[in-house]
């Protein structure tokens, strides 16, 4: 009896386990979507002069990236790699191979909001310094990500 | 009779064999541009870079992960026919183009002959890059000679039989390889052929994002509506009107700059090395490269084949 409800927690536990790391590459899928909005949608629209410049909408559209600046490496867990995502794009297994160089591509990218956060205090101040967080995130797709 | 008759056969198989082979050699012989062709001309090295840029040259020809300057070359580049590897085309007089004339290279880039006069694997756009003005070749070659000699020599292509025999890329030429000059059209604006002379020509866009026959040539009736990745794995999205209908021309070029769609998603792969050329140019060439790509009528690209389902 005991053994049997040891074997069956067991199991939920495993199943759990499972669950939780596919919740995680769907939490990078809907960050990295929040993202792009608030980059295509509020930063880049502004740049391109889609939108009047507002600072307060720029301010809080970099938050967001800052923000995801942080969460990024916890969602990239060793227990994730090869789960696939839903979606166009998959995390590449190079992430796990080569960790360094993934960890250094997440800090120029944190690097690159915070400039820009500093920077921008005007739409031609804006314009000037916006494209190096695009490059970043050009960067990282580059080697981390694929297009299935 | 007997013996005669087929001593007849014989002869006229040989004959056909060797009027076959004449015609083989004939049709396959590499294109030229003489020395002759160039008359005096002082070079534009600041074009030269714009050339350089629009080209891509440093996609391919760069050494890997150093500065896109750097044409040491060793980049692979695979394909349905075997790998690539990109060679040094930095001016270093031995193993590099140090020692090319002007012909030579001009003949190189617009003609896809080597200086020994073989054929190069259309892997190396000429099928795009024979568009260029002969003005921009000899302003690129005056550029490439300012960059640094690098001595590195690049491995041998890695090519089955018989795609490693050079003399037969002289067919492939003949089927698929249009040697026709650009010409503008009058009609349309300075910055429509502005950019349709950058996409076409330079930029070399539809190798990538067009489908190809099984011998390797672009579908022509399909050209730059995308299909499967060459280098492997992957799709090359369509570029004509179909799937770009909803992106205005500043967002092409805002694209082209940054690499970023509309959408905010940045893109990734091997268009990253080519925004980074891109982003070089000149805000008035990205533009134009957007007139004439938004110009372009929607086309249906092959049929994507089915994802594969979601596997741990």
């Amino acid at each position: 009896m005991i053994r049997g409800i040891v074997i069956v927690g067991t199991l939920l536990l495993g199943v759990g386990v499972v669950a939780a790391q596919q919740d995680l590459v769907a939490q990078r899928a809907t960050l990295m979507k929040a993202n792009g909005k608030n980059l295509g949608t509020v930063l880049s629209a502004t740049a391109k002069g889609d939108k009047p410049y507002d600072q307060a909408a720029i301010d809080a559209a970099l938050n967001v990236l800052e923000d995801t600046a942080k969460k990024l490496p916890a969602l990239y867990a060793d227990s994730t790699k090869g789960l696939k995502s839903e979606g166009d794009f998959q995390a590449s297994p190079k992430i796990w191979e080569n960790k360094a160089g993934f960890a250094a591509e997440i800090d120029a990218f944190a690097k690159a909001v915070s400039d820009v956060k500093a920077k921008a205090k005007d739409l031609d101040s804006l314009k000037a310094s916006l494209p190096a967080i695009g490059k970043q995130c050009g960067s990282c797709h580059e080697g981390f990500r694929v297009k299935t | 009779m007997g013996a005669r008759m087929l001593r007849k056969l014989l002869m006229l198989a040989v004959l056909a064999a060797v009027a076959g082979f004449a015609v083989y050699w004939f049709v396959t012989i590499p294109g030229t541009i003489p020395q002759s062709a160039l008359a005096a001309y002082t070079p534009n090295v600041a074009n030269g870079k714009t050339v350089f840029d629009a080209g891509g040259c440093a996609s391919c020809h760069a050494v890997p992960k150093e500065d896109r300057t750097l044409l040491g070359g060793g980049m692979a580049l695979p394909s349905p026919f075997g790998t690539f590897y990109a060679p040094n085309i930095s001016p270093h007089p031995t193993n590099g183009i140090g020692n090319w004339t002007e012909a030579q290279f001009a003949t190189a880039v617009l003609k896809g002959t080597s200086p020994s006069g073989e054929h190069y694997f259309p892997a190396f756009p000429y099928g795009s890059y024979h568009l260029a003005k002969l003005e921009d070749v000899r302003d690129l070659f005056a550029y490439i000679k300012t960059l640094p000699p690098l001595s590195g020599r690049s491995r041998e292509h890695e090519l089955p039989f018989p795609f490693n025999i050079r003399r037969n890329v002289g067919g492939w030429k003949l089927l698929f390889f249009a040697d026709k000059p650009f010409v503008p059209d009058p009609k349309q604006s300075a910055a429509w052929n502005r950019g349709s002379y950058l996409v076409n020509g330079l930029g070399h866009c539809a190798e990538c994002h067009s489908p190809r026959n099984p011998l390797g040539g672009i579908v022509s009736a399909q050209k730059f509506a995308g299909g499967p990745n060459p280098e492997g794995e992957g799709w090359v999205p369509n570029i004509t009107q179909k799937r770009l209908g909803s992106w205005r021309e500043k967002d092409i070029a805002y694209f082209l700059e940054t690499g970023e769609t509309p959408e905010g998603d940045t893109t990734g792969g091997i268009m990253t090395r080519v925004i980074k050329n891109m982003a070089q140019l000149s805000p008035e060439d990205r533009n134009a490269m957007a007139v004439y790509l938004k110009s372009l009528a929607p086309v249906d690209g092959p049929p994507r084949p089915p994802k594969k389902e979601t596997r741990s």
